[in-house]
């Protein structure tokens, strides 16, 4: 790649991260690339706990990717880029990338961790949310847990099946793939109704698959406590009804139109708000409230902290009332 | 309803991947009947007290169970504490338990000196000599679901003698 000169300001979700160099491309599947990043004096790298996220600089945004190892003392981070043409561009310059090439990521970040007194993982991957699932399954093998592995994928695009297939053994207990939904139903429905008490799920896929995944474990019995997912895509949100906010401690009245978010209202009236995915996913961009009632879109928060109405995600989130009041 | 005495069937008669409600009743005052009387399928057992042996009935009902099960605990505080303890280790989650507790019994007091436990039914806040060591345990509100106890403290400690 030519243009690998290093951005000039590091973007605030890449700020006191690491500087990587790419040691090597590989073609997983027509549209996804595994990419290693490592030290470039050849130190070792922070550990992680499994299933965490890297956030990688491109140009002037950034994109977040999963790590696919252990995460147990690395001495280079794997992530797995699936090409998405119509992104906002982050994909395409991922696989732009070639060896030498320097990156700015950040730290790795814990968003779906395994629960410490599970027994056995139930792992459940779709497509590319495969990517985190497979660093479960790694860490279960390295830490002598039990897991199990659901993957649908659809045909012939299965990525990291030959070293999802190195695991298993007594770590890794059993690897089902799946390539159309009748097979997966049946799969799924016998793996939620034969778990010893032990067992926690944990799901990544794109979000309509890990809604029904979760919808049919709470079906079958399973509790909160049990389901663990990571979401990569948010769906599409409408544009909403205009409100007003209130910044208490600026003295300043903003009007937000339908279709604006709140974060983009505060970044135009010269507010900065740390701010990372901007989908409602990663947490970065939360605004305590102190009056009115936010009207939640995002995936951040629990349904416990939504009810509390004390916090809201600006990014995606807009307000029940015609005002609202914010701690800013 | 099963006896104590009655020899411990593997499962405890729960049968092999069962996800209905199993209700476990401690003493004479533990009752679940008007709690789970639509629930099904249902498995009820019946112990006087949570004893080494109870206790490992009721796991080995946990081990043969699937998640997706759910547990009714009633009786004495004391006992479905140290079962919910139990039940805890074998993996169920505590928003898949019911405490139905009878507050008229004793509490369970654990001494951080000696680390045994002493029954009281005096309130947080008084003393209670320990079973174990004979310390004069303070008694608190804080309660450790992993030990089914309160916490108790030597009292008077700092006081000049």
């Amino acid at each position: 790649m030519t243009i690998t000169a290093l951005p000039i300001s590091a973007h605030p979700a890449v700020a006191g991260g690491l500087q990587l160099e790419v040691t090597k491309v590989a073609v997983q599947t027509e549209s996804i690339v595994t990419i290693t990043l490592a030290d470039p004096a050849g130190r070792k790298l922070p550990s992680y706990v499994p299933g965490s996220h890297l956030v990688v600089q491109y140009g002037s945004g950034v994109n977040a990717y999963s790590l696919t190892g252990s995460g147990n003392g690395p001495s280079d981070y794997t992530i797995s880029v699936l090409r998405v043409e119509d992104g906002a561009g982050g994909s395409v310059a991922m696989h732009q990338l070639s060896v030498g090439d320097r990156v700015q990521v950040s730290r790795p970040r814990s968003a779906f961790a395994p629960a410490s007194t599970a027994t056995h993982h139930l792992l459940v991957a779709a497509g590319i949310g495969i990517t985190p699932i497979l660093s479960h399954a790694r860490a279960a093998v390295e830490r002598g847990t039990k897991a199990s592995l659901i993957y649908v994928h659809r045909p012939a695009a299965g990525a990291h099946m030959a070293e999802a297939k190195q695991l298993l053994g007594p770590g890794l207990a059993a690897l089902i793939e799946c390539t159309d939904r009748g097979s997966f139903e049946k799969v799924l429905t016998e793996s939620l109704t034969t778990q010893s008490l032990g067992t926690h799920l944990y799901v990544c896929g794109p979000t309509a698959f890990m809604d029904a995944v979760l919808d049919q474990a709470r079906e079958l019995g399973w509790t909160s406590a049990r389901l663990h997912s990571e979401a990569f895509g948010a769906a599409e949100l409408d544009d909403g009804e205009p409100f007003a906010v209130n910044l208490v401690r600026s003295g300043l009245r903003l009007e937000v139109p339908a279709g604006v978010s709140l974060l983009e209202t505060l970044e135009r009236a010269g507010k900065s708000v740390p701010n990372m995915c901007r989908k409602g996913i990663c947490g970065d961009c939360v605004l305590p409230v102190l009056r009115g009632t936010p009207l939640h879109r995002d995936l951040y928060l629990t349904d416990e902290e939504k009810a509390a109405n004390t916090a809201m995600m600006c990014c995606v989130s807009r307000s029940e009332d015609p005002e609202l009041e914010l701690d800013l | 309803m099963r006896s104590v005495s009655m020899p411990s069937a593997i499962g405890a008669g729960v049968e092999p991947g069962f996800r209905g409600v199993i209700c476990v009743t401690f003493g004479s005052t533990g009752d679940t009947a008007g709690l789970d009387a639509e629930v099904q399928p249902r498995h009820d057992l019946h112990f006087e007290a949570a004893t080494a042996d109870t206790l490992s009935e009721l796991r080995s009902a946990l081990g043969s169970s699937h998640v997706g099960v759910r547990l009714v605990l009633a009786g004495p505080p004391a006992d479905i504490r140290a079962a919910a303890a139990a039940a805890a280790e074998c993996g169920l989650q505590l928003e898949e338990m019911t405490l139905l507790s009878d507050d008229t019994a004793p509490r369970v007091i654990y001494c951080p000196h000696c680390h045994s436990t002493t029954k009281t039914v005096r309130a947080a806040g008084s003393e209670v000599g320990c079973q174990g060591c004979g310390t004069v345990l303070a008694t608190t509100d804080h309660f450790s679901r992993r030990l089914g106890a309160y916490l108790g403290y030597s009292a008077h400690a700092e006081e000049a003698s």
